[in-house]
């Protein structure tokens, strides 16, 4: 007994002495910094009076809230196209690709190998005005002037969050798929269900996990996205992310920036709670 | 696809990168290879002491070079600079913040009251310095708050409206160019708060150092209004230059150095004199509160204003220097034209970025906050 704690622990501590410098202390610094009235002082000042004055503004002002609303949305769609488009994708590998399916796997994943911010500034060249799309639909005489809906707008940049997503959701959906038993599916058919019932009775339940993760992966972190819209976005393309970018980039207010991380991540946990409860995860698996 | 294959993939990408890394450096470098002037400017040299000692800078990268600071090189040939770097304002005035402790700051005309406020930068005694005569005034009021003369100036350009002479004929003489319907979707604004406010105040003939809460509330409508004329808010020169180039924008808030750029690529581009002024942006050193050897550290900003730096940051850089006096080094008619050195009433007329405060600061970045994120 006494060793099996001993392994735990000594397992478990470099990973949590890491998560607990890095990631709940800044946390907890952040939560501070959010009560701060400003930024005199410097970070590391002392005797300053607490106020939630940053919180009033973000939460009585006109823009904040339905800016984290619409950063929510656009977030939902990005999570929503990517999974959607990863299922066939790693349906395909896992049951039809054979013995070449880790090869197209790692194809799939190839871009990942390169910046992240390589590929969008490729995407850029790729839909510019002068860009490859561009120049081909000029070149099939499909249109005369460049489309500049491709570049400078929203969807411009949800384009590029579910092509930058895609491969991250196919892995779980790919995993998940993997572990299904082929004797399920051996007796489904056996018991005379038909290719798409056994489908949607047997394959996509056992798949589910890996789709709410992979899913999950992708919204949690695209609703806080600030450089895809600074890129590859227009005037109305910011999102809740840009804003806080802002306050703590050229804006040097880090307080109002502070509080409204806090109020996202309250937002998305929120959001995460009521999911979880509406699609019973431990149903799911079990 | 086996372990080893994979290993090898991993290995060629990782020499890739190398590679890009290296070519970005050596690009980079580049400027430097041009070899440092070795006549030292003899003014400087017969009357300053021999002094050694050590300095340290907080530098924007490109600017440690020797040619940068070659007259301080000269005079003091025994004295150790170490340059540090920051990436941007906020950055450079977040290290200074949080105790970094280097002698000398280069920051820009925003930013320099920040420092005034927090008593992380002492007042200069212009008295010692041997050029401080030659700069003219709007150069040392960018510099002076509440009389103390805080910094000393030296890189500096317009901020105007950059745009392109096919796609505008009839030419640009109003910052009101930013905001006319007939260019919609061809209009880019520098994604920046506080400039949007000198613009806005231009147009409403606004004083923009005591504005109220409701000219500022006005000033944000302005620019919410502009928002679906705007195509993009720029963030770097590139994407900005790119974009004009391509077509897509005829009309943008820029700064000459993009001009300069466009001008180079042969792009039929112009540099709007507006008639309520340009708006110009001014790089500062400053002494920091900690600095250990102050004359020395003066001597270093003084040096700055030397002539054979001033002509390396104009020649090699295209950037404007204060002192007028050594603008006739430039040659190249591009230059003279994007510094605007054939015009000698430009200055006159150019509204210069005064320092604004930290309250202001927030108050504008607040505004300009909520201008993009307006539904």
């Amino acid at each position: 007994m006494l060793k099996n704690r001993t392994i735990a622990w000594s397992l478990l501590t470099p990973s949590a002495a890491w998560l607990i410098l890095f990631f709940v202390l800044p946390m907890i610094g952040m939560l501070i910094l959010s009560l701060r009235p400003d930024m005199r002082g410097g970070p590391f000042q002392l005797g300053w009076l607490p106020t939630v004055k940053h919180y009033q503004n973000i939460i009585t002002g006109e823009v904040y809230l339905p800016l984290l609303w619409l950063s929510i949305k656009v977030a939902f769609g990005v999570a929503m196209a990517a999974t959607l488009l990863a299922y066939p994708l790693a349906y395909f590998l896992v049951f039809h690709a054979g013995r070449r399916s880790s090869f197209l796997l790692t194809l799939a994943i190839l871009p990942f190998w390169t910046s992240y911010l390589l590929r969008i500034i490729a995407w850029k060249t790729m839909l510019g005005s002068n860009g490859l799309v561009n120049n081909l639909l000029i070149y099939l005489g499909l249109v005369e002037e460049p489309v500049r809906i491709l570049l400078y707008s929203r969807l411009a940049v949800i384009v590029t969050l579910v092509y930058v997503w895609l491969p991250f959701v196919a892995l779980p959906i790919f995993a998940s798929l993997h572990r299904i038993n082929p004797s399920f599916l051996e007796a489904a058919a056996i018991l005379g269900a038909s290719p798409w019932r056994s489908f949607f009775k047997v394959t996509l339940p056992l798949s589910l996990p890996g789709v709410i993760a992979g899913f999950f992966m992708v919204f949690i972190p695209t609703v806080g996205e600030y450089i895809t819209p600074m890129l590859v976005g227009g005037t109305r393309s910011t999102l809740y992310g840009n804003i806080i970018e802002l306050y703590f980039g050229d804006g040097a207010n880090w307080p109002l920036g502070s509080a409204m991380s806090v109020v996202m991540l309250a937002g998305v946990l929120l959001l995460a709670l009521v999911i979880s409860r509406l699609v019973d995860l431990r149903r799911l698996v079990g | 696809m086996s372990q080893r294959t994979k290993d090898q993939n991993v290995f060629f990408v990782l020499i890739l990168m190398l590679t890009f890394v290296l070519t970005a450096c050596s690009g980079a470098a580049q400027p430097t290879s041009e070899p440092a002037a070795t006549e030292a400017t003899e003014a400087l040299a017969t009357e300053a002491p021999v002094q050694s000692g050590s300095l340290t800078v907080l530098e924007w990268a490109g600017y440690e070079i020797p040619e940068m600071w070659v007259d301080f090189g000269n005079t003091y040939p025994d004295a150790n600079v170490t340059f540090n770097f920051g990436g941007s304002d906020p950055d450079i005035y977040g290290k200074v913040l949080a105790g970094s402790s280097e002698d000398i700051i280069h920051m820009y005309t925003p930013f320099l009251n920040f420092y005034v406020e927090e008593g992380l930068i002492q007042p200069l005694d212009t008295s010692k310095l041997t050029n401080w005569e030659k700069v003219p005034q709007g150069f040392k009021d960018a510099c002076t708050i509440d009389g103390e003369v805080y910094c000393v100036p030296w890189d500096w350009g317009y901020s105007s409206i950059l745009y392109r002479t096919d796609k505008i004929p009839e030419g640009v003489d109003s910052w009101e160019a930013l905001m006319d319907a007939k260019y919609a979707g061809h209009i880019s604004m520098w994604d920046d708060g506080p400039s949007a406010v000198s613009v806005g105040s231009y147009l409403k003939g606004y004083d923009e150092t005591n504005l109220t809460d409701e000219q500022l509330e006005e000033i944000k409508q302005l620019w919410i209004e502009q928002r679906d004329k705007n195509l993009f808010y720029w963030v770097d020169e590139p994407a900005l230059e790119e974009a004009i180039s391509s077509g897509d924008v005829w009309v943008a808030y820029a700064w000459n150095g993009a001009f300069y750029r466009l001008l180079q690529a042969g792009v039929p581009v112009a540099y709007a004199d507006p008639k309520e002024g340009r708006n110009s942006w001014i790089g500062q050193y400053a002494i920091s509160t900690k600095a250990e050897n102050y004359d020395l550290a003066l001597a270093f900003l003084d040096s700055k204003l030397g002539e054979e730096t001033a002509t390396h940051l104009l020649v090699d850089y295209a950037y404007g220097h204060p002192i007028p006096e050594y603008f006739s080094v430039v040659e190249d008619p591009l230059l003279v034209q994007a510094l605007s050195l054939d015009d000698p009433g430009i200055l006159e007329r150019t509204n210069f970025t005064v320092p604004i405060s930290s309250a202001n600061r927030d108050r504008f970045v607040e505004m300009w906050a909520e201008v993009k994120a307006a539904p």
